[in-house]
């Protein structure tokens, strides 16, 4: 699903990026690896996530092309 | 295009030239706070290859004494934070550069700064250091932060692990800055005796093998594949799960007070209030802070006018001294304190984490006028001035996004232009700071309003194309560093100074002869009044007084009348008379062309009283008269100056920039000429519409 669609609070999986390859590679090295574990902080525009304990700002347009995989467990947010 | 496809620049440095160490870090781990703290304010600025603003460049000390004379110093220089290496950005070309001497000058090492709270993350740049080979020194800085958080990280096992001296420090508050100074000491002796660089066999997958010292050759941003990042990837991992201990989820408990911050700070409405509140205070700020120090420095300077004046003798070098040159540096020195102020204060507010949350409430407004997110920064900058906000814009990577940014950045306020707004809103509310403050920060909000504006147009005809979407770091919410405040202050003040030294002075040499040439008898009815006086002197002194100094004045201005300035002043009027200026206005608004500032100066020194008195340049000002003898400023004219300054395109060098820039004449000079146009009509509608609401 989106990481745009994802509740603030979710935990999920990066799963793909549908970004040019200059776009990617900024969140690649910002943390945002394919696999890498990201928790939702504040969802909406923009979209707030927190990944290996930093914050980054991504506009919903961005948000909307990165594909994850939702890992939240059912009591919560799971680190 | 790459850096190594750039003409290499070898140059042979002198054999005692301190060897180059580099400091290099992610954006937000502390590494200008370190960088000052190493090298004080002692730093200079120098063009790299790849660079369009110069890197900072310090030298340090080593407190190793049995050093030979000479080697004990290095030469340190602070590169731009960086994410990556291998990224098609302009710091990690810049970055890679300098690791590979590009520039000539092979370096002997680096400072890596990792935020010790971060560690996971900043490895990565960590791994591609060690893979290019050159030697480091970690600095594992907010040692103190990490703590507070619970955090423990064994620095032995860490150094052992990146093969790599491994340094705890604080950087803000100093702590441990002299055992990195050790640590440096004792990596390049170790050097010396184990030969080159050690391949860093601790790494698991390079994908690029260890390159030598001589050549290391950075991975393409296409050879950074998924592969090598998750090599990179674990690898950090595993580091991190030896060496870190304690809570790994950092400061839980403070995240729901953070997540409140960021969401109201980055919300549509509440996000634009704050910010728009966040600006007001600053320039009320800036305002109530500097009129101490403003008064200070105009009281010495007529003071100092006063003395040279009763030491020289009369006659045209007095003139120059005291009317010319002292006249016009000081009616542009006053400034100072406001502008140190303004680049503290934005230091401080960027120190905070704040700016980066309303990057996003300004990019949501941008993007409605086809402006990209990250023309924010350049934009920002523009408010220092135009030229690196113009520079900056290379981060920019579509085009037509890049050229729209380019096109309207000079309509951001800059320093030059805080002189005049100060002369002109200090005129229109003397003594009402909170009013001035307004009306000075109406001053920016309307050259922004403009800006968005043309952006708007130009994206619709000239450039078409939708802007791309924002992606930014959030840094920590911190305590200010006060000591990187100072010194970007001290900084852009002494820069500041500079072109007050030169080209200021100049033009007022220029200003003064031209208004005191050509020489002219007095008028007939100055010289009656002086006989009159002559006359009354033994019965009526009080009276012959007053006779002599209305004959100075009727010569005074018969001098101004027919100087050069005032013919040529006269000759350009017409196209400045609608909007409300005489010749003299006219004289600082064209003088103003070159760089806006001198306007204050040109005035300062066409409105000169030769005479001297002990009153300021902006009270001098503020009370000049034209020929006719009525006000030189009225409210009208001073909101039309005021709006012609916001919205004019009067740089030479932003012009030159921006035909670098952008590899043709068409661009700037269509930029000057609709800038400029667009100033002229703006404060014709603001002069005649007060003058119609009955505001003169």
């Amino acid at each position: 699903m989106p990481l745009s669609e994802l509740a603030t609070g979710r935990a999920a999986r990066l799963d793909r990026r549908e970004l040019s390859e200059g776009e990617a590679c900024l969140l690649a090295a910002m943390g945002l690896t394919i696999g890498s574990r990201l928790t939702v902080r504040a969802s909406g525009d923009p979209c707030i996530v927190e990944v290996r304990s930093t914050r980054i700002g991504l506009a919903r347009s961005v948000a909307a092309r990165l594909l994850v995989r939702d890992e939240s467990t059912p009591n919560g947010v799971a680190e | 295009m790459t850096v190594a496809s750039r003409p290499e620049r070898r140059e042979r440095w002198p054999r005692e030239r301190p060897r180059r160490w580099l400091l290099l870090g992610n954006p937000n781990t502390g590494k200008t706070t370190l960088f000052n703290r190493l090298c004080g304010l002692r730093a200079k600025t120098a063009n790299f290859p790849g660079t369009t603003t110069g890197l900072h460049v310090g030298s340090l000390l080593l407190p190793d004494a049995t050093e030979q004379r000479g080697r004990g110093t290095i030469e340190l220089v602070d590169l731009p934070g960086l994410y990556s290496l291998g990224l098609d950005l302009p710091e990690s070309r810049v970055a890679a550069g300098a690791l590979a001497g590009n520039d000539g000058v092979a370096p002997e090492g680096a400072i890596v700064v990792v935020d010790a709270t971060k560690l996971l993350r900043h490895l990565h740049l960590v791994g591609e250091l060690a893979r290019s080979g050159v030697p480091f020194v970690v600095a594992l800085n907010m040692i103190d932060l990490a703590r507070r958080r619970g955090l423990s990280v064994d620095v032995e096992r860490l150094s052992a692990a990146l093969g790599a001296p491994v340094v705890p420090v604080a950087a803000r508050r100093g702590e441990g800055v002299e055992l990195l100074l050790t640590a440096i000491g004792r990596r390049r002796s170790a050097r010396r005796v184990a030969g080159d660089a050690t391949p860093p066999a601790f790494l698991p997958v390079p994908a690029a093998p260890p390159r030598t010292r001589a050549a290391p050759e950075r991975p393409s941003a296409a050879a950074l594949n998924e592969h090598d990042d998750a090599a990179l990837e674990a690898w950090a991992e595993s580091v991190v799960a030896r060496c870190v201990g304690g809570d790994q989820a950092l400061g839980r408990a403070s995240d729901t007070l953070l997540d409140r911050c960021d969401v109201a700070f980055t919300h549509p409405l509440v996000g634009l209030l704050v910010f728009l509140g966040v600006m007001a205070a600053l320039f009320w700020a800036i305002f109530a802070l500097a009129t101490v120090p403003m008064a200070l420095i105009e009281g010495t300077f007529a003071h100092l006018g006063s003395f040279l004046e009763s030491q020289l003798p009369a006659g045209a070098v007095r003139d120059l001294l005291v009317g010319g040159l002292l006249g016009g540096v000081a009616g542009t020195i006053v400034f100072l304190p406001q502008i140190c102020l303004l680049f503290f204060l934005i230091t401080i507010l960027e120190d905070t984490g704040y700016l980066a949350r309303a990057a996003f409430v300004m990019d949501r407004l941008l993007c409605r006028f086809g402006l990209p997110g990250n023309a924010f920064v350049p934009l920002l900058s523009s408010h220092a001035c135009a030229i690196p906000g113009i520079l900056s814009t290379r981060l920019i990577p579509d085009r037509h996004d890049r050229f729209a940014t380019i096109l309207v950045a000079p309509f951001m306020s800059c320093s030059a232009r805080l002189p005049v707004y100060v002369l002109l809103t200090n005129f229109l509310f003397a003594g009402r700071p909170f009013l001035a403050g307004f009306a000075f920060a109406g001053c920016y909000l309307l050259g922004a309003i403009a800006a968005l504006g043309s952006a708007f147009l130009v994206r619709r005809t000239l450039l078409p194309g939708r802007s791309r979407p924002m992606v930014l770091e959030l840094p920590t919410y911190k305590r200010p560093s006060f000591r990187v405040a100072f010194a970007q202050a001290f900084e852009q003040g002494w820069s500041f100074l500079r072109t007050v030294g030169t080209v200021i002075l100049a033009i007022c040499f220029v200003m003064w002869w031209l208004s005191a040439y050509p020489k002219v008898e007095p008028p007939a009815v100055a010289s009656t009044l002086v006989n009159e006086a002559a006359a009354v002197a033994t019965l009526d002194p009080g009276r012959a007084l007053a006779l002599a100094s209305e004959a100075e004045r009727l010569t005074l201005l018969h001098q101004q009348e027919s100087s050069f300035a005032a013919h040529l002043g006269r000759l350009f009027e017409p196209a400045f008379a609608p909007l409300g200026y005489d010749w003299r206005l006219t004289m600082g608004v064209l003088t103003s062309f070159a760089a806006r500032e001198v306007f204050v100066s040109t005035l300062a020194v066409l409105t000169g009283d030769p005479a001297g008195d002990e009153a300021g340049v902006l009270e001098r000002i503020h009370n000049a008269r034209r020929d006719d003898g009525t006000a030189l400023l009225t409210p009208a004219t001073a909101v039309s100056l005021l709006v012609f300054f916001v919205l004019a395109m009067q740089c030479l060098s932003t012009v030159v920039t921006v035909r670098r820039e952008m590899r043709s004449w068409k661009w700037p000079l269509l930029q000057f000429g609709w800038m400029t146009g667009l100033a002229w009509v703006a404060a014709f509608l603001a002069f005649h519409g007060l003058r119609a609401a009955g505001i003169a």
